[in-house]
């Protein structure tokens, strides 16, 4: 049995998959904490443009939204996500259509169920993502997505708060997006970095705590909802949650 | 800068009402501006009621010269008093969605002085946060009766939502707790902007302007006064009907007030819960407020409300899930539109059987009854078992419904953002 590792990379993916796909029972996994089963064979596979370009253009010609979806299931944040994306592609070399709507599969039940997760976790985080204004007038903004959305939620800051300065960090990946209200870049950097507040800002973050704190209705308590929408995991950078 | 003290009595006398959603509205971002809408509208924060914040909701004042018997901010309570100015609160709003606290405003008031005076400096402040600190995001203004008609319209063109409170379900009602407020004093200013939106729509090119693009809601208070439920939804029904509103919302009675008019316990949130079930049946599902419940009739406490038409209806069913057009799939018990529209996507590659459907999420616990695969059944021809297993089903689900993930029907009894 071939397993083969990537190196996490859409583009090395693609190039596993040009194997991968007519090999049964391979195993396609970018994790290093994999346990290998006996007799396994270890293909380290590096990207490569051609069979990449190769599986892309297959996958344009019979399901065009195929190439919306993979990125979105490699953004996922569990072990096999490159096992459910590797079915999902088999599926649409064997049909040689589309089959997005083939709902009752089981391998697009499981995709669709991961690429809910992401763009869920991606919503929610357009909403919980809290920012704190440094000294020099950047507004900073960490948090820890399950899963790798820091790409999907940006276009949205962007257009929002064009004219503001800011850092988003995922600071679970080590990578933070800067943006000084012309153009937005991409780093990665340590997992914890120090920030200087500015001198409003805990005026701020006091006001908000008391506006959380009254706009509660004590009467009618319902914590368990509250926690359902809003996982205890995200609360860490939510100054109404400290 | 806006003190904490004003802040939280501000906010206290707001949070009664309800609606909070931030959705319907496309408004863009402006050279040199801050801020947009979201269509689908966002949750910022939970509360631990289980409702979400999207939106600042504050009043402008709580001195109010009214007397309303259910408002906690009634001109004879004895509370402490404050107001605030446009500019603090355009700051509090900026200061908050750069920091993505927010989605955007809801502004409302009490009436000081006169509705003129209050709704001026209402549209003093949010003309302002337009022209002046360039927020685009969402607004939500709350229209004060009997303001005059030019303040209306010229407010309309500013902001996102504005909805009007009908608060108590009939007029007789209204008259004894409300005096001062008149059915038309609601009604009228609804039915105006609706005209004045559709007016706006039908203009074609340069002169179209953004007018009111998330459109109108209202709220009514459930359990003050003695309206049945049906009388109720055939309210909701006519509202949603003749002024195309976005929502009615609900609000189950919390005597913040006590008077010898005013019941003094609590409405149970199971009324406001299965009235929510029924406004939804109106709207997504094709039913008319007659079909769920006549005039006079409440819901029945033991199961939701479609369960109630399919029991009174069981000539209907059951149905096949592999040919069912989509409006009959709407009517089964324990299927949601999510539901139908999988099954219609689903059918067409494959025929479904009972397996398929669990394995699609598609919950049966109810459904059971109502449907065949392939012409199979596994519910049961006889009618009061069906009942039964119905309420039995609805009682587990008591407690499961307050537990994390509600069925995508209980959870629309927080009034979420996005809904």
């Amino acid at each position: 049995m071939n397993v083969y590792i990537t190196d996490g990379t859409e583009n090395c993916f693609y190039t596993a998959v040009f194997n991968a796909c007519t090999d049964k029972d391979c195993i396609v996994t970018s994790s290093c904490a994999v346990q290998l089963p006996l007799g396994a064979n270890v293909v380290a596979v590096t990207a490569d443009g051609e069979k990449c370009t190769r599986v892309k253009k297959k996958l344009n010609e019979y399901a065009p939204h195929a190439l919306k979806d993979i990125p979105l299931l490699l953004r996922r944040g569990c072990a096999n996500k490159e096992q459910t994306a590797l079915e999902y592609i088999r599926l649409i070399m064997e049909k040689k259509a589309p089959v997005k709507d083939m709902l009752s599969h089981p391998a697009v039940i499981a995709a669709t169920e991961e690429m809910r997760k992401v763009t869920l976790e991606a919503h929610r985080f357009t909403g919980f993502l809290r920012f704190m204004e440094g000294s020099g007038g950047i507004f900073y903004a960490p948090f820890e997505p399950d899963n790798d959305i820091l790409e999907l939620i940006l276009p949205h800051f962007i257009r929002r708060l064009k004219n503001q300065p800011f850092v988003i960090h995922d600071t679970i990946r080590g990578k933070a997006a800067l943006y000084n209200m012309r153009e937005c870049a991409i780093v990665h950097t340590d997992k914890k970095v120090n920030v200087v507040l500015s001198d409003c800002e805990d005026a701020f973050q006091k006001l908000w705590k008391e506006y959380y704190e009254s706009v509660n209705i004590a009467q009618r308590p319902h914590e368990k909802q509250m926690k359902g929408y809003m996982p205890i995991r995200y609360w860490k950078y939510m100054p109404e949650k400290h | 800068m806006i003190d904490a003290e004003r802040l939280k009595i501000l906010t206290e006398s707001a949070k009664y009402d309800v609606s909070c959603s931030s959705s319907g509205s496309r408004r863009a971002n402006t050279k040199g501006g801050i801020g947009n809408a979201s269509v689908g509208g966002i949750c910022h924060s939970f509360t631990p009621d289980g409702r979400c914040i999207s939106l600042l909701k504050i009043l402008m004042s709580n001195r109010c010269s009214y007397n309303c018997l259910y408002c906690p901010n009634r001109a004879e309570a004895d509370v402490p008093r404050a107001s605030a100015t446009p500019d603090e609160l355009c700051e509090l709003v900026i200061a908050f969605y750069r920091r993505n606290y927010i989605e955007g405003l809801f502004l409302s008031s009490a009436v000081e002085g006169s509705p003129d005076r209050t709704m001026e400096r209402m549209l003093d402040t949010v003309i302002r946060l337009r022209k002046v600190y360039r927020f685009n995001g969402y607004i939500h203004l709350k229209g004060i009766p009997m303001a005059d008609r030019a303040l209306v319209s010229r407010a309309a063109q500013y902001v996102d939502r504005m909805s009007y409170n009908v608060e108590l379900p009939s007029e007789k009602s209204l008259r004894l707790l409300a005096p001062q407020k008149t059915k038309e004093s609601v009604l009228l200013p609804m039915k105006q902007l609706f005209l004045e939106k559709k007016a706006a729509g039908e203009e074609k090119g340069k002169n179209r302007k953004i007018f009111l693009p998330a459109g109108q809601t209202t709220q009514l208070i459930v359990g003050a006064s003695p309206e049945s439920d049906g009388q109720i939804l055939k309210l909701s029904e006519a509202m949603y009907r003749r002024f195309s509103l976005k929502r009615v919302y609900y609000s189950s009675y919390v005597p913040v007030v006590r008077h010898s008019l005013l019941p003094d316990r609590c409405t149970g949130l199971l009324r406001e819960h299965r009235l929510y079930q029924a406004d939804w049946l109106m709207r997504f599902y094709g039913f008319d407020a007659d079909e769920i419940a006549k005039e006079g009739e409440n819901l029945p406490e033991e199961y939701d409300p479609k369960c109630a038409w399919a029991l009174r209806n069981m000539q209907f069913f059951p149905v096949e899930i592999n040919t069912a057009p989509l409006e009959e799939l709407l009517r089964v018990p324990g299927i949601g539109t999510l539901g139908a529209y999988k099954i219609i996507k689903a059918r067409k590659f494959a025929k479904l059987d009972f397996s398929d459907l669990a394995k699609m999420r598609i919950v049966l616990k109810r459904a059971k009854f109502f449907i065949t695969c392939g012409g199979k059944f596994y519910g049961s021809d006889n009618y009061d078992t069906v009942k039964t297993a119905l309420m039995l089903e609805e009682r587990s689900e008591k407690y499961e419904q307050l537990s994390l993930f509600s069925t995508p029907e209980t959870s629309l009894s927080v009034h979420t953002g996005q809904l």
